[in-house]
């Protein structure tokens, strides 16, 4: 069970990295979505290990919300690029001065 | 089974570092899609099939084919035009390293905790996969799957306003 933890923890920590060094929110976007898998792959596991059935059904309600938050999402996204004509994230920086 | 394991962690964690690297945003989506396959067979490993056939249908097949149709709508020339600072990406690699040694550190000395469910590996695979998680998403957890129905429909509200023409 160690090993699948230290799996999530690799993916978790590649999703963290993609958020917080690419600009284009698609792919940050995408990043979040590696985050939530590793997460749900922990729950699993540890769910797995102690014999229970609940860290399961905390994963299908993560994948409820996972889709909303798609959906949500992927509509700011277009909304911002129809607003700004890019996805660069630093182009959202009307409250700096 | 050992095998499968560090064939399917392999997979996962070189699709995952590829999702990040790529310039072109719909070669990333299409290992994300890799990723989301190799995590299905964890779960199979791990004696959720249930799990393996939601993630693959509600991951790498709705969601997925979200994204790529929102990629299809973008201009990709302007995509693939954003570039990547040169500190950020240092910044990253040092916080995700920190993050990952912290997490390495509670996983190795955190989990002594003993098996105290009743769901082993012979009494799920006796009652049905399926059959478990039913019984109990519609008797002790009813009150969350009614919330997770107004929780999509509110995310139904909320992709159509935003998409709208005029915000």
């Amino acid at each position: 069970m160690n090993n699948y933890l230290i799996v999530a923890g690799i993916i978790f920590c590649i999703g963290a990295l993609g958020v917080l060094m690419r600009k284009n929110l698609i792919i940050v976007f995408m990043s979040l979505e590696l985050m939530f898998n590793a997460a749900n792959l922990g729950f699993v596991a540890v769910s797995n290990r102690l014999n229970l059935i609940s860290g399961d059904i905390f994963v299908i309600f993560v994948m409820v919300v996972a889709a909303a938050e798609a959906a949500v999402a992927l509509g700011i996204i277009v909304a911002f690029y129809r607003e700004k004509g890019t996805v660069d994230m630093d182009k959202a920086n009307e409250l700096k001065n | 089974m050992e095998a499968l394991f560090y064939i399917f962690a392999f997979i996962a964690i070189f699709s995952a570092l590829m999702v990040i690297s790529m310039k072109n945003p719909l070669t990333s989506a299409l290992y994300l899609v890799l990723c989301f396959f190799a995590l299905a067979g964890f779960y199979v490993l791990l004696d959720m099939q249930f799990l393996a056939v939601m993630q693959i249908l509600v991951y790498a097949g709705a969601i997925m084919v979200l994204v790529v149709l929102v990629i299809m709508l973008l201009n990709i020339s302007r995509l693939n035009a954003v570039k990547t600072d040169f500190h950020q990406k240092i910044i990253g690699i040092i916080i995700a390293i920190v993050l990952f040694g912290e997490i390495v550190i509670y996983t190795v000395n955190g989990m002594t905790k003993k098996p105290t469910g009743i769901f082993t590996h012979s009494v799920i695979n006796k009652i049905g996969n399926t059959q478990v998680i039913g019984n109990f998403l519609f008797t002790k957890y009813t009150l969350s799957f009614e919330i997770a129905s107004i929780l999509l429909f509110v995310a139904i509200i909320g992709a159509y306003l935003f998409a709208k023409k005029k915000l």
